[in-house]
């Protein structure tokens, strides 16, 4: 039996401008079980972003409820989301988002500690996956784009978290290395059991995920007819729409 | 606080520190900021608390106190045999002073004070600072030939003097061979054996005679038993000095703070860029789930760290800069007020908790604003440009409203000024309100240039809305340099007004070429020379009135300075009823303090204490008597001897026929003067300006150094503005952005900025002169004096602002050079 670790239900999001309301989410429900990857795809304005932002909890939904690790969070304050953001989850970036004054390895370690989550043999293990032996004692300014992301991707893998948000983590990166990083990316992710939702607008980087839902106007839909998926044991997406 | 969170405030600490060891250049703008700030500040505030604490104790001598003096009511000096004969009336606590000042063979004006060492009365347990300095010491060598001379060490160097050396006086005479030790209370003042003393400068007779504590009815007794031609006068030295000097202390006050949040802006400019430039990480650790509070914490406890360190180092310094002021100021108290001043400063447990304190709130209020602004922005806007350009806007708006609010309250203060604390706090709120509205004008500045210039000039447009790329990164160093500028330019404006008006003043009062000080000088036998074209006695009689000390001075009111005395007020029919000695109640003149500080108006009646009792004066003119801190009352001299029949002789002044000068000298000596006992017009000139300019040594010093700060200022806002905006030129260069192109992009609007903050620094120095001139000296000082206005200081620092950007352009360029073909690689995304 799986257990789910991601649920929104009927979520909607409307933002109000002066020249008029921009609804960027429409009663949305999707369930992503506990281990597995799904890619959020979708064109520019989308609302991809939006969703990924709800669930990290940086913006909060009109209506509808958001469930993380079986905890309904669409209430929580903002300690509350501190919390969940520390210990439960864990964001990787297009642009990196290092801190650009510590090493790769104090980088690759830090939300770890933040956590109180280091283990010295996962560490070992993320640092040989991801090639980074040779550079951990340098700046990130002194790495590549490639170089950066794979250490972005170790420092939200080193933390262990339960899900995983990923906003177009390839996006900077030439072709071949966006497949390698995300081949990379994927395998680690499974072998440290996280989940992983990725906002991508590459249905390439998507075919690397266990399922793939599409989001147009705000409305999200399986992509199954374009990949075959099997929603009933991996994730779920349905619309309601009058 | 939760269980993690200790844990998680170190390594967010850690991770925020990082940030120096990557820009080390910010943390040497902080550190330059505090250090400086809080060097200036400690300086001149280590001096202050020095100077109150030497004042505390005029009224002991090498740890002897003295509560009362017996001095001859012509203070013409006490005679050993009264002395002995008091002594054997069994006043034990009775000790005799010499206390001279003389001139030493180069020029220089030194004061010498003698005592009986043995007689004196030192103080028991804490009164003194100093244990009996004579208990350990062997003084024998002070008593007997050769005798022996003490001069602090800081005098010794003034005086070019070593150890053993004799100093040679102006007269011939030659003083014994010098110790340099200090002693506590002896200033900057030689210290010898009044036996020693009397024998080297042969003199017959003690200056007084000092009275250490006596129960009241022994006070009586004293009293009682001095003869005739002797009085004993209450010692309020101390009390007198703190009282004059306090607006000098406070102006001292106001220079250290200006320079303090001169420092404060440095670090203010320092915080700015330390978390802009940690922004995407302090993002970054809040989307690890690290709340807003504990930021704030971390953030806290950095400003903790650094005014520990600025405040250590800032202290250290400090006192090292007090060391090197402390002898320029110590001789202007000399000359000035007469006190002495110890020759090394200590630093007490009090100060620095005060700088600790000071430097704490200094950098939390640096901090406060910023940290507030990340506070509110929600982590999805933190990374968004458009945000902070909005919070820019709003800061700026807001600065501006906070200035007219300063400004109002400042021109509402103004009519009330009555004390020189409520004059620094309007100078205060005009300096600040001036320089929190210059963001904005020159945020109207760039906008009136940029729809002055034509579409087609597209890189000077370009140029100018780069200024608005550069101003939020610049404004506080903007702010800073305006503050300095303002402060130099007020300062200048007011020093050089003073330096016209004493040039002016001495040209009218030192009219006379010869001034004579002689106790053996027989006038009558100058007799009618042919040299000679008027001889003019002077006399003075001191007491106290409003409880300050205060001279009535007597002028021979046909000599040539008093024909042609200038009064500040009165008018000429009351002057020639002065000069005819008329007037019912006798008129009389008093110098400008009488009227500013004793608060008497043309027309007054004043009360003093004469031989017959208390007599009534009408005030008929007011006179300048700059650089005096006493009362001073002035009457012709038949009316002043005939109502103080023992009025000192305090000289007389020669006019000569011609150039006689060799003539008159030769005379003098043979009428009984002796070489040294006369100075000349022109010496009298280079020493009054030599005592002027020492006593504004320190302003100038602090002035120089606060404007060196601002400069830092700017030097490190710009090189972070350049290392900032460094991917921004790459992306210029590849659009095939030239160097020249990109020079005059980034160059220009820096200098458009420059002007502004110039242009304001004018008017807000003129007001901050007049302010100065206009109030704040009559109120300090007592005295007027016109505001002469001259361009040279605004000239001058302009070059050196201009010279200041130039530097840090140059920096900039060579930055660029260096930098770009790396940041040309990232661009590209080069994944080498």
């Amino acid at each position: 039996m799986t257990t789910t670790m991601l649920t929104l239900s009927h979520v909607s999001k409307t933002y109000h401008q002066p020249d008029g309301d921009i609804t960027v989410l429409a009663d949305v429900n999707l369930h992503l079980p506990a281990g597995k990857t799904a890619a959020l795809l979708g064109e520019s304005g989308s609302g991809k972003r939006t969703l990924l932002h709800l669930v990290a909890g940086l913006v909060k939904p009109d209506s509808g409820t958001i469930d993380i690790a079986g905890q309904r969070v669409t209430d929580f304050s903002e300690s509350q989301w501190n919390t969940l953001r520390c210990q439960t989850l864990s964001l990787v970036f297009q642009q990196y988002h290092l801190v650009p004054t510590l090493s790769v390895l104090d980088n690759i370690l830090l939300q770890a500690r933040l956590a109180g989550r280091v283990d010295a043999s996962l560490q070992q293990r993320l640092v040989d996956a991801l090639g980074l032996g040779a550079l951990l004692k340098r700046l990130p300014f002194q790495l590549s784009g490639g170089q950066q992301q794979r250490v972005a991707i170790a420092r939200a893998l080193m933390h262990q978290p339960r899900l995983i948000l990923a906003d177009e983590p390839t996006g900077n990166l030439d072709e071949a290395t966006g497949q390698d990083v995300m081949r990379l990316f994927v395998e680690l992710v499974q072998m440290t059991g996280s989940s992983l939702l990725m906002v991508t607008h590459s249905r390439e980087m998507a075919s690397y995920m266990d399922c793939r839902w599409q989001l147009h106007h705000g409305v999200i839909s399986n992509v199954a007819a374009l990949d075959t998926v099997d929603t009933g044991d991996t994730g779920s997406v349905t619309n309601h729409e009058g | 606080m939760k269980a993690e969170t200790p844990r998680q405030f170190i390594w967010v600490l850690l991770t925020l520190l990082s940030h120096y060891r990557r820009h080390p250049g910010q943390a040497l703008a902080m550190i330059v900021g505090l250090v400086t700030g809080v060097a200036l500040w400690a300086a001149v505030q280590l001096i202050n608390d020095h100077a109150r604490a030497s004042y505390a104790e005029a009224d002991q001598l090498l740890g002897a106190e003295a509560s009362a003096w017996i001095r001859a009511h012509d203070d013409s000096g006490v005679a050993p045999a009264d002395y002995i004969e008091l002594r054997r009336a069994g006043f034990s606590t009775v000790y005799p002073v010499i206390d001279v000042r003389l001139r030493s063979s180069s020029g220089s004006f030194i004061t010498l004070v003698a005592t009986d060492l043995l007689a004196l009365p030192l103080l028991a347990g804490g009164g003194s600072t100093m244990a009996n300095p004579f208990a350990a010491a062997s003084w024998l060598p002070m008593i007997q030939p050769p005798y022996q001379a003490w001069y602090p060490s800081a005098l010794a160097r003034q005086l070019d003097i070593a150890p053993g050396q004799q100093l040679q006086l102006a007269n011939g005479q030659a003083l014994p061979p010098a110790l340099i030790q200090t002693q506590a209370q002896q200033g900057q003042r030689i210290f010898m054996d009044v036996g020693a003393a009397m024998a080297v400068l042969q003199r017959r007779q003690f200056s007084y005679l000092a009275v250490g504590h006596l129960p009241p009815a022994e006070q009586q007794r004293l009293a009682a038993s001095l003869p005739p031609h002797l009085q004993l006068v209450p010692n309020h030295q101390a009390i007198d000095l703190a009282q004059l000097t306090a607006s000098l202390h406070t102006n001292l006050t106001a220079m250290g703070l200006l320079s303090f949040a001169v420092g404060l802006f440095i670090v203010f400019n320092a915080v700015r860029f330390s978390l802009l430039a940690r922004q995407g990480s302090l993002t970054t650790l809040r989307e690890m789930g690290v709340s807003t509070g504990l930021l704030g914490l971390a953030i806290v406890a950095e400003s903790l760290l650094w005014a520990l360190l600025g405040t250590g180092l800032g202290l250290l310094s400090g006192f090292l800069l007090s060391q090197q002021l402390l002898p320029a100021v110590a001789t202007s108290m000399q000359s000035l007020f007469g006190a002495s001043l110890g020759a090394t400063v200590s630093l007490q447990p009090v100060q620095v908790l005060v700088a600790f304190s000071l430097t704490l709130a200094g950098v939390g209020l640096a901090l406060a604003m910023p940290l507030w602004q990340r506070a509110r922005t929600s982590i999805r806007h933190s990374r968004s440009a458009p945000a902070q350009w909005q919070q820019e806007h709003a800061g700026v708006k807001r600065m501006a409203a906070v200035a007219l609010v300063l400004l109002l309250v400042a021109g509402l203060i103004y009519p009330q000024i009555d004390s020189v604390v409520a004059g620094f706090v309007v100078l205060g709120l005009v300096m600040f309100g001036g320089a929190l509205l210059l963001p904005l004008l020159v945020q109207l500045s760039i906008a009136a240039v940029a729809t002055l210039l034509p579409q087609r000039h597209w890189l000077l447009r370009w140029s100018v809305s780069d200024a608005v790329a550069q101003l939020p990164h610049l404004r506080i160093a903007l702010m800073a340099l305006l503050l300095t500028l303002t402060a130099n330019i007020g300062v200048t404006t007011l020093v050089g007004s003073f330096r016209a008006a004493l040039g002016d003043w001495l040209q009218t009062r030192l009219s006379a070429n010869v001034y004579v000080q002689s106790n053996t000088l027989d006038l009558a036998a100058l007799g009618q020379a042919q040299w000679l074209a008027y001889a003019a006695e002077r006399f003075g009689s001191s007491q106290r009135w409003q409880d300050r000390p205060t001279t009535v001075r007597g002028l021979d009111v046909a000599a040539p300075d008093a024909q042609a005395l200038l009064l500040a007020q009165g008018n000429p029919a009351d002057l020639a009823l002065w000069r005819q000695g008329d007037g019912e109640p006798q008129a009389i003149l008093a110098n400008e303090q009488v009227h500013f500080l004793g608060n008497q108006l043309l027309g007054s009646l004043v009360e003093l204490q004469t031989a017959t009792g208390l007599q009534t004066f009408k005030l008929v003119g007011f006179v300048h008597d700059y650089g005096n801190a006493n009362f001073q009352f002035y009457l012709p001299n038949e009316t002043l001897l005939k109502l103080w029949p023992q009025a000192r002789r305090e000289g007389v002044a020669l006019w000569l026929q011609g150039d006689t000068q060799e003539q008159a000298t030769a005379a003098l000596l043979q009428a009984g003067a002796k070489p040294g006992e006369w100075l000349l017009q022109d010496e009298i000139k280079r020493v009054s300006f030599a005592i002027f300019d020492r006593t504004f040594a320190i302003t100038a010093a602090l002035n120089t150094l606060t404007l060196l700060v601002a400069g830092l200022a700017l030097l490190a806002a710009l090189l972070a503005v350049h290392q900032q905006r460094l991917p921004e030129y790459s992306h210029w260069r590849a659009m095939g952005v030239g160097f020249r192109q990109w020079f005059l992009i980034v160059a220009l609007p820096l200098l458009l900025m420059i002007v502004v903050t110039l242009v304001l620094a004018v008017p807000l120095g003129l007001i901050l002169s007049w302010l100065l001139i206009h109030d704040l000296n009559v109120i300090a000082f007592g005295w007027t004096m016109p505001l002469r206005w001259t361009w040279v200081p605004v000239w001058q620092l302009s070059g050196l602002t201009l010279v200041i950007v130039f530097a840090t352009l140059a920096v900039a360029v060579l930055r660029v050079r260096q930098t770009l073909p790396d940041a040309l690689k990232q661009l590209a995304g080069n994944e080498g």
